[in-house]
């Protein structure tokens, strides 16, 4: 074999699949910090994902609803399975809202736009760990309000005004670890709302201070019905980790419905090798929630909802067809407000990245005036003309769904179903027991074994 | 109204009792007792008014929880959680409290008279707990701001993780928690801590170690990797 570059050029770059350049660079700028590396953005694993699965609209043995003219519902209720304890469940026009993103993670002109965009389209935003933003509350016409380990900016009021409250147990990014913004975003107004040291590397608590386990979390979930008057539905997030056990844990709690926030989930800020190497992908979270649920009569009742890497209204609706009654969105939503678009390229360069590649969520210093605190950059945000397109992206994707929903004959998107897909990889369909195209048998158990 | 007002807690449960506790208050009620309250779970949580509330007995978790007004007297023991979130207002408790004692409250005064279990004052964002007795481990874990006063023993990990928040002890402390550091308190620190105590009929008229935090794990910064990776 020839020894030179120019006949091989795998040769020329080295060719390890061990030492690849990405590891070699990790190791030097660990030995350069002497600790772990920390990014915002996703994970950089490719993973069996909902690409992997297809959806069969009607052809001889469906009948497809048309396209363009037949109506299909897209209304979706969260909490509504229990009237003598939630006495006002969060309905939303769509089945589809913004996960948690904190006030601190993103500026407020992102807050705002997010909320504007998500009310226009009927649905709901969280305020994520840091607090109740007054702007997003007033821009919100459905406000989540997040309860995290760290309890930053916690009140009673703010309990009082929320639409739904969400318990963090964990995060699709990094489960088993709390949240972390580095002190360039621990602006005056961030570290007020938090009671932190302006400027301090916030790292966050990820175990809650007064409930280890499920039947603790029962009765802190009583506590805040007790608090709230037995108005708003409860919701637990959970990392996708033991899926099946840890949902029939939460489910025991007696909250309203289930987050689980696959590995594709994103973050402003974690250590690296937990973005890339803790959790299980969406993909199979789904149908092993579903499972967790079905096994104890709950499918149904408890609102399932999914979250982690949704990019639009096909995978969306793919979620919908495994087993999720609700998807939540993140990063999505951003690039709609404008992340990683091609302008202030000087600003991505300065950042050593480019548009279309931007994982900088961390440093505070986003070029397009989303994840920063900087006053400068986030003039370069125009909440309205954020809104707008968030609006514009919310549409889309519905029509997404609804088109796919009717070319499979169903005028619901909730009524889209597991026997509406077929999975194109042997990962896909052990993952999620949705036969294999084309042949039409399950790798590894079932559906009916898996109870799906 | 009179000005005291009886409440039996249901042998079912607690459900709703704190909208009547709310109701009673809102109709002026300046004193309620809670009776027979059967240890149960979330007793006076989410209070708003200035109304006094007696729990004649033991309470479960989160008794006074989300408190922001009301002034909670509690003639025994409390579970986990007591006075969590708490932002205005009072809870006294005689006996003992659990896990988590103050978890996170923003203000008002929580005074135990007894010992707490573990994670006293844990992830606390202002106002002042006091503990008579001893605390167990992890005391003041992450603790923001605002003031815990131990007039006994303090258990392992003291104050670790510490932010802004100030723990004095007067008795001993078996181990520090990680960024914690003990400092001299000075003429400041014996007048706040001594007319905080006086404002529940306590003396104070013995020393007090300081415990603040370090700061060593507030800058994640190469400089400090030595500090991050102990823990």
């Amino acid at each position: 074999m020839s020894r030179d570059g120019n006949a091989d050029p795998g040769y020329a770059r080295g060719r390890s699949h061990v030492w690849t350049p990405e590891i070699i660079r990790d190791i030097q700028a660990k030995a350069d910090l002497g600790r772990y590396q920390i990014r915002g953005f996703s994970t950089f694993q490719r993973f069996p994902s909902l690409d992997d699965l297809v959806f069969l609209p009607g052809v001889m043995t469906r009948i497809p609803l048309e396209g363009y003219r037949e109506h299909c519902e897209t209304s979706t209720v969260i909490g509504g399975h229990d009237p003598a304890h939630v006495s006002d469940p969060l309905e939303l026009a769509i089945p589809v809202y913004l996960t948690s993103m904190s006030f601190g993670a993103l500026g407020a002109n992102a807050k705002q736009a997010l909320a504007r965009g998500f009310s226009r389209a009927g649905s709901a935003t969280c305020t994520g760990e840091g607090g109740m933003l007054p702007e997003e509350r007033e821009a919100s016409d459905r406000l989540i309000y997040q309860m995290t380990p760290s309890r930053y900016g916690l009140d009673l009021e703010h309990l009082r005004l929320a639409d739904a409250i969400e318990i963090v147990i964990g995060q699709g990014a990094k489960p088993g670890t709390g949240g972390l913004l580095l002190g360039m975003k621990v602006s005056e107004k961030v570290a007020g709302m938090r009671t932190l040291p302006v400027g301090v590397d916030q790292r966050s608590a990820v175990r809650h201070p007064d409930f280890l386990g499920g039947d603790d979390l029962q009765v802190k979930i009583e506590e805040l019905r007790e608090a709230t008057d037995y108005r708003v539905p409860i919701i637990l997030k959970l990392a996708a980790c033991r899926v099946l056990e840890d949902v029939k844990v939460a489910a025991k709690t007696g909250c309203d419905a289930i987050v689980v926030d696959g590995a594709e989930a994103s973050t402003a800020a974690a250590p690296e090798f937990q973005l890339d190497h803790t959790g299980i992908p969406t993909l199979a979270a789904i149908p092993a929630a579903r499972r967790a649920l079905e096994e104890l009569g709950l499918y149904g009742k408890i609102t399932l909802i999914a979250s982690g890497g949704i990019r639009n209204g096909v995978d969306a609706a793919k979620a919908l067809a495994l087993g999720a009654d609700c998807v939540a969105i993140g990063t999505a939503a951003l690039v709609a407000l404008g992340c990683n678009a091609p302008r202030y390229v000087e600003d991505y360069e300065a950042l050593g990245t480019a548009p279309g590649a931007c994982h900088h969520c961390h440093t505070g210093r986003c070029p397009v005036g989303i994840t920063t605190q900087d006053p400068e950059l986030e003039a370069r945000l125009d909440p309205e003309e954020g809104a707008r397109r968030v609006h514009n992206f919310l549409t889309a994707t519905v029509m997404e769904m609804t088109l796919i929903a009717k070319s499979c004959g169903k005028r619901n998107v909730h009524n889209l179903e597991p026997e509406d897909l077929r999975a194109v990889s042997l990962e896909a369909s052990a993952f999620t027991g949705v036969p294999l195209a084309g042949v039409d048998w399950v790798v590894g158990p079932g559906l009916n074994e898996r109870g799906v | 109204m009179s000005t005291a007002v009886r409440v039996e807690v249901d042998a079912d449960g607690v459900e709703r009792l704190n909208l009547e506790l709310r109701r009673l208050a809102a109709e002026g009620a300046a004193e309620i007792v809670v009776k027979n309250p059967r240890s149960r779970h979330n007793l006076a949580v989410g209070q708003t008014a200035p109304v006094r509330i007696l729990v004649d007995g033991s309470a479960g978790y989160y008794c006074g929880g989300l408190n922001a007004g009301a002034h909670i007297e509690v003639a025994r023991n409390v579970g986990w959680g007591a006075g969590e979130a708490m932002a205005a207002g009072s809870l006294v408790v005689s006996g003992g409290a659990a896990l988590g004692t103050g978890a996170s409250m923003r203000g008002g005064a929580l005074v135990v008279r007894g010992n707490c279990g573990p994670r006293a004052g844990v992830c606390m964002k202002g106002g002042t707990l006091i503990v008579e007795g001893s605390v167990g481990y992890a005391a003041g874990f992450m603790t923001h701001a605002g003031d815990l006063i131990v007039l006994g023993d303090a258990g392992e990990a003291l104050g670790d993780s510490l932010w802004e928040g100030r723990i004095y002890v007067a008795g001993a402390i078996r181990s520090l928690g990680n960024d914690a550091v003990v400092v001299e308190p000075d003429d400041e620190d014996s007048a706040r801590v001594h007319a905080l105590l006086a404002e529940h009929a306590i003396d104070g008229r013995f020393a007090f170690k300081k415990v603040v935090a370090e700061q060593r794990l507030w800058y994640f910064t190469s400089r400090n990797a030595e500090a991050w990776l102990r823990i």
